[in-house]
């Protein structure tokens, strides 16, 4: 239940990251295009320093539900269970606590900031733009908690935290690969399927 | 007092594993409030927010973005085909293809992971089939990767660019003779091996077949001079640079070669969005930490007290190596730069130390710290691909890393081997 919420949850998340990623690269190359041509966007490093705030909020909850954020997992793996499952309980609090402190004082400060706007764009508040603070805080939140009971589990069962090699690390067909290389050795080229 | 408690703090807060971002970011609060009450806590968020806003840090996303395209084109095989017809007919040929392919991908990629996982994947059970031995088959792709953050692009210099306040086209430029030098190296260890060991040689030498993989390597070879070209130029920045990268990998891929895997690619771009984000949440925290630290002068009495035990510049560039070194052992790299550099910057300066000199140090210096267990995040994902026992692969790695190190001793204390270059060009 909570494991099929955690990957609706990531789902979800990678699609705001892949927007993001995919927006920050087109107005940048579109920028570099447009100043080449001696016509440069006024707003191009602002806007794209609010996405990069953006990309990391969202991917740091992202990230939080994947536990991919750096930690030292050395010390819980190798102390007896009891101990592990306690340092999980402190350290849990810690990092929920945190985030709970910065959505409320990032929700503090959208009041403090109505009516401020974007120095290049005028029309666009930075309400908005700093909405990212505790909307991001209380997603890591979310991401924390999702993937927490596997954590548990893990420390439990005294399994490693970590699987070693990120899921997602692109690893090739070796047979594939070898004979693209020996395709091209012989100077034929075969397109892949 | 305030200081020790922190330090305290967060050693403890890291050692039960909350993440490193976290506890710096925690224990800066905690002292905030401890020393000026908690009027100050909406500064957390407005600070937590600017500390992401950094422009020049875009260009990190970029790289990895190009990086990720690249490599869902086809583009590793073709450099590897292309090593293999250069390097190929040398005793111990696959591991001379590995660190020469190495090469290349580092002036495309500017992480050593993404190097090690695209090369490592194809080429580590290609060396298996011919038999050489599972820990030097890891080893060699684990060193060579490292050379990946000294040759430009380099995402850990554009991060020591953005700490410190240098130029990140002076450290890309400082980074070429070095990472040269080291790719040397490391080939004349492999051929030393090769021959102690007999190793077999690949194929014999053929212009034709060196021309024909040349010809289908050719555009992966003119990206990053095109790329490099227009930073080193002048007529972009890196951040552009990392733009137009990721333009030309898509045109690349998708017009020449035609070859996109849109899968793959959707995967790494949610992986580099991940990690961009990882790295980029400690820089936030950082600030947040580099609100207190400056307002207790922190490095300036750091610096004070190092400059009262010494001023020569040499002792003090080997204190920060060997400081460095342990805490590699200990930190993922983009971790250490973050949390480090502020710190040393004042002292680095207050010794005449060429800030773009110690960046080099720095990064290569942590390029070693990702092949020294227990955290080296390189050494492992090449361990993991070849199966191969951490302990087992690092007793040959030693004598590689061997060769990194001879590279850190000859950068720090002969300032001209990577200098010379800026010199000519930028100053």
């Amino acid at each position: 239940m909570i494991e099929r919420l955690r990957r609706y949850f990531e789902r979800l998340m990678e699609a705001i990251v892949v927007v993001i990623v995919v927006a920050l690269a087109l107005i940048i190359v579109a920028a570099v295009i447009f100043r080449l041509m001696g016509n440069s966007f006024s707003w191009y490093d602002e806007v794209a320093s609010v996405l990069l705030a953006w990309l990391t909020y969202y991917g740091a909850a992202l990230a939080a539900a994947k536990r991919a954020h750096i930690g030292f997992e050395g010390i819980v793996e190798a102390v007896p269970k009891r101990w592990g499952l306690f340092m999980v309980v402190v350290a849990e609090a810690v990092v929920i606590g945190f985030f709970a402190i910065l959505a409320w004082t990032g929700w503090e400060v959208l009041q403090v900031l109505a009516g401020d706007t974007l120095v290049s764009l005028p029309q666009v508040s930075v309400q908005i733009t700093q909405s990212v603070i505790p909307i991001g805080a209380v997603l890591f939140i979310a991401g924390q908690l999702l993937s927490l009971p596997e954590v548990w589990r893990r420390v439990k069962a005294g399994e490693k935290l970590h699987s070693e090699v990120p899921d997602s690390l692109p690893v090739e067909p070796q047979d594939v690969v070898a004979a693209e290389i020996e395709a091209l050795h012989e100077g034929k080229r075969e397109r892949r399927p | 007092m305030t200081i020790a408690l922190m330090l305290f703090g967060l050693f403890g807060l890291i050692l039960i594993n909350v993440p490193i971002a976290v506890a710096l970011a925690a224990v800066a609060v905690a002292a905030m409030v401890l020393t000026q009450g908690t009027w100050i806590l909406p500064n957390v968020a407005l600070v937590m927010y600017d500390g992401a806003t950094k422009f020049p840090l875009l260009a990190i996303p970029m790289f990895i973005l190009a990086g990720a395209i690249m490599n869902a084109t086809g583009i590793s095989a073709r450099l590897i085909a292309f090593a293999s017809a250069l390097l190929g007919f040398v005793r111990g040929g696959l591991s001379m293809v590995n660190i020469g392919a190495s090469l290349f991908f580092a002036e495309i990629s500017g992480s050593a992971v993404a190097d090690v996982a695209a090369l490592g994947s194809i080429l580590i059970p290609a060396m298996r089939k011919k038999g050489y031995p599972r820990a030097f088959a890891a080893a060699v792709t684990s060193s060579a990767a490292t050379l990946a953050v000294i040759i430009p692009p380099s995402i850990p210099m554009i991060l020591y660019a953005v700490m410190s306040d240098s130029s990140v086209v002076q450290l890309f430029v400082a980074g070429i003779v070095p990472g040269l030098l080291g790719g040397i190296g490391m080939m004349a260890m492999a051929y030393w091996f090769a021959r102690r060991h007999n190793y077999p040689v690949e194929e014999t030498f053929q212009l034709a077949r060196l021309r024909r993989t040349f010809k289908e390597a050719f555009w992966a070879f003119a990206l990053p001079v095109i790329i490099l070209g227009g930073i080193f130029g002048g007529f972009v920045t890196a951040t552009e640079g990392g733009g137009l990268a990721v333009l030309a990998a898509l045109v690349l891929g998708g017009l020449v070669y035609r070859e996109l895997d849109w899968k793959h690619l959707k995967d790494s771009v949610i992986e580099g969005g991940v990690q961009t984000s990882v790295v980029m949440l400690l820089v936030a925290a950082s600030a947040l930490v580099g609100v207190y630290l400056t307002e207790q002068q922190l490095p300036q009495q750091l610096a004070q007290w190092i400059l009262s035990i010494t001023d020569n510049r040499y002792a003090v560039l080997g204190l920060l190596n060997i400081f460095f070194l342990v805490i590699g052992l200990f930190l993922h790299s983009a971790a250490a730069i973050i949390l480090v550099v502020p710190i040393v910057m004042p002292l680095v300066n207050a010794v005449g130390i060429d800030p773009v000199h110690f960046g080099l140090v720095v990064t290569l210096n942590l390029g070693i710290g990702q092949q020294t267990p227990p955290v080296a995040s390189v050494l492992i994902t090449a361990c993991s691909i070849a199966k191969a026992n951490v302990w087992e692969v690092s007793k040959v790695n030693i004598y590689f890393i061997g060769v990194l190190f001879a590279v850190l001793m000859l950068v720090t204390y002969v300032p001209a081997v990577p200098m010379t270059l800026v010199d000519i060009f930028y100053r």
